[in-house]
């Protein structure tokens, strides 16, 4: 009790200034609503249901996406990590393409695909693949050789030592990879749907600045930083039972 | 039986062994023994068939050996990077049994029968990262008995263990070796064990100029089994073999 | 040598696709139309001002991210007090997306190179006050007791002893933040705020001027590429 109570007290301090700054009109109420009228506005979504449907699309946005990266990221990875050969050829090329934004692509993706939602899946997959890509290439490059030897000694097919040894033993740089992912599955799913103009969260929030509603524009971030915290934690705590022989010590 | 005749490897330039040969009896137990960078170790991975040798060959029963395969076996010196740590015990001896494509119900009966073997039925649900040193080890052999092995191939099983668990160990794979007539080839670079374990022992030593390793001396060891840590080691004949080879592996 | 086979492969093939016309000509511009895009760009100047204009924004978030960052880290860093008090109230602006902010600092700053960079200094901050905490934290003990003992005032305790100590990890903090500087600059550019490299690019594909636009995304290609290079020494 005593550890938490300052980091109460100082949560409630920030947010009773706040209050007391948006009270007094210290600033611009349009673009500074008072923490009550915020969290009122978030209550009454929450109430009136209204938050469900734009938070659902936003996620199911956020999770095709992030799954198509996954699944190719890892195949790609693997194929490329576990082959010198492929290495040499390719590791120039997605050493090029890493730094490049991934928002880059969306005048791309809008060319192909109009502004569509299989633009923003495109975007969102596009963007996302590369932490997946690039950890599951370093983790299936750095596979034991030993282990790697005796799979050979105990004849063991190219897939199963794929199976058996190669991706569990990628495995924490794979979660690690997949975690990154998922935020910038978040942030491109925002930023598409503010580009394109596709419903979810990310159109309300610009709805709501463009028409001054900035309670509503404050609870969509508040929102948003909510559901950032549960995929961020949520995956962490997935890796923390998927990785539970790691912290198995004497 | 496993055979070298004449074994030469060469990586690149530089020559690492010559005219290495020896026959190993089924069910025979050889030690081989000699100071670091002499080339057990790469002797080891052309007897299992993960390196083709330079000139010669290995037969195994009679039949030359041209890659590794399931009939000869290996336990590795680093155990902590030949078990894979997020499999539990039980997983780790598993192993084998999945490439042998042994399935279920008989792969538990298996798996329980080998823990049993090596004392490890007690901490078959336990992670690697969990036990000691010498416990890991035994996982090792327990997965390698589980291939059903023709020949155990040994890389200093124990060298980085403490001078109890070495010994309880060694008497365990001799006892082992004994049981199912495994052929065992065996790497150390400690003269004793070598000696305690060895029905032949090899020494391998740098030749003057080249550096490659070549068989500098052989010996037969005719103590009877089973043998024991304390007289064993007490007997005269013991002392001899020990005398005669010491002076080879000084430097 | 290896690494330039497959792109050389790939653009020999588009080249030939386009000239056969198997590839649909509005979206995919000819490798040829694209070099000569790219030099234009590059003749008239607008490349190297929309670059700068990205730079700018970019960098003024960068600043204020690795001020405000350190400044923070080392604060939290060196009081653990501090840090229980203050802390998770940091902590819980942190998943925010920064893109979420878009509207909110268009809100405030219209649009312009402030609305930018202060997106840009919020996604920023984030790698150089968690590195920083952790450097500071890591500092040698007895160099904070000399520094205690020798009775400097809190600045120069920090600007003499700490943070030169726990400058090796504060650097990695800034590189990941200049990373992170030009993706989010860029994103701005290319949602609402109508300047820059981003928004070129935005308008190049409205004005179906796809061999600019690829032009430009090449470019930004290597701009990234060159800056990651660059911060890597």
């Amino acid at each position: 009790m005593r550890r938490v109570l300052p980091a109460v007290l100082f949560a409630a301090a920030l947010i009773g200034l706040w209050q007391l700054a948006a009270e007094l009109k210290l600033i611009n109420p349009i673009f500074f609503p008072s923490p009550g009228r915020t969290f009122g506005e978030l209550y009454m979504q929450v109430t009136s249901g209204r938050l469900w449907q734009p938070l659902g699309a936003t996620a199911l946005r956020m999770l095709y996406g992030w799954l198509l990266a996954c699944g190719l990221g890892i195949a790609l990875g693997a194929a490329i990590g576990s082959s010198r050969t492929a290495r040499e050829y390719l590791e120039p090329l997605l050493d090029f393409l890493r730094p490049l934004p991934a928002s880059a692509i969306i005048p791309v993706a809008i060319l192909f695909l109009g502004l569509s939602p299989a633009m923003s899946t495109a975007v969102i997959a596009f963007g996302s693949l590369w932490p997946v890509l690039l950890a599951a290439v370093h983790g299936l490059k750095n596979t034991e050789p030993q282990l790697v030897e005796l799979c050979e000694t105990l004849e063991m097919r190219r897939s199963q030592v794929l199976a058996k040894v190669a991706l569990p033993g990628a495995l924490p740089d794979i979660l690690s990879g997949v975690r990154v992912s998922l935020a910038i599955a978040l942030i491109l799913a925002v930023v598409t749907e503010m580009q394109a103009s596709l419903p979810g969260l990310g159109q309300n929030i610009l709805l709501a600045q463009r028409s001054f509603r900035s309670p509503e524009l404050y609870a969509g971030i508040v929102v948003l930083g909510i559901m950032g915290f549960l995929v961020n934690n949520g995956l962490l705590l997935a890796e923390r039972r998927l990785l539970r022989w790691r912290s198995a010590a004497v | 039986m496993i055979a070298a005749r004449p074994v030469g490897v060469s990586f690149g330039s530089r020559q690492v062994l010559a005219d290495v040969s020896f026959d190993v009896p089924s069910g025979q137990f050889l030690c081989i023994i000699g100071p670091s960078g002499c080339g057990k170790t790469t002797l080891l991975r052309v007897l299992a068939g993960l390196i083709a040798p330079t000139s010669g060959e290995v037969t195994a029963d009679g039949k030359a050996v041209r890659g590794p395969a399931r009939s000869r076996a290996i336990v590795f010196q680093d155990y902590t990077k030949a078990l894979l740590p997020w499999r539990t015990v039980a997983g780790n001896v598993a192993l084998g049994l999945e490439a042998c494509r042994v399935a279920e119900p008989q792969k538990s009966r298996r798996i329980e029968e080998l823990l049993s073997k090596m004392g490890l039925g007690h901490c078959a649900g336990q992670y690697p990262a969990q036990l000691s040193g010498g416990m890991q080890q035994r996982v090792q052999i327990a997965r390698a008995l589980g291939q059903d092995p023709q020949l155990l191939l040994m890389d200093e099983p124990f060298g980085a263990l403490d001078a109890i668990t070495r010994q309880g160990l060694q008497d365990e794979v001799a006892r082992i070796a004994a049981e199912q007539k495994t052929t065992v080839v065996f790497i150390t670079h400690d003269l004793e064990e070598a000696i305690y374990l060895g029905d032949q022992v090899i020494v391998l030593a740098a030749a003057p100029g080249t550096g490659a390793g070549r068989i500098a001396e052989r010996i037969t060891v005719e103590i009877p089994r089973p043998r024991s840590q304390l007289e064993t080691r007490e007997d005269p004949r013991f002392l001899a073999y020990r005398h005669r080879l010491f002076g080879l592996l000084k430097h | 040598m290896r690494g330039a086979v497959i792109p050389s492969v790939l653009l020999i093939l588009w080249e030939a696709g386009s000239r056969a016309g198997v590839l649909p000509p509005d979206s995919t511009s000819r490798p040829s139309d694209i070099v000569r895009a790219f030099a234009q760009a590059l003749a008239d100047g607008s490349l190297v001002r929309d670059t700068w204009l990205t730079f700018e924004a970019a960098l003024f978030g960068f600043a204020i991210a690795a001020l405000l960052g350190i400044l923070l880290g080392a604060i939290l860093g060196l009081s653990p007090r501090t840090e229980r008090a203050v802390g998770p109230s940091v902590e819980a602006l942190r998943p925010i997306p920064a893109v979420a902010l878009i509207p909110l600092a268009l809100l405030v700053f219209g649009f312009g190179v402030r609305m930018e960079a202060a997106v840009v200094a919020f996604a920023a901050l984030w790698p150089v006050l968690l590195m920083t905490l952790s450097a500071v934290r890591g500092v040698e003990p007895r160099l904070l007791e000399l520094s205690r003992s020798l009775e400097l005032p809190f600045w120069q305790q920090l600007v003499k002893i700490v943070l030169p100590a726990a400058f090796g990890r504060i650097a990695v903090g800034l590189r990941l933040a200049v990373a992170i500087s030009l993706v989010v600059a860029v994103t701005v550019e290319i949602v609402l705020n109508p300047r820059g490299l981003g928004h070129s690019m935005i308008a190049a594909q409205q004005a179906l001027r796809s061999d600019l636009m690829y032009a430009q995304l090449l470019w930004l290609g290597f701009v990234g590429w060159a800056l990651n290079k660059v911060t890597q020494r």
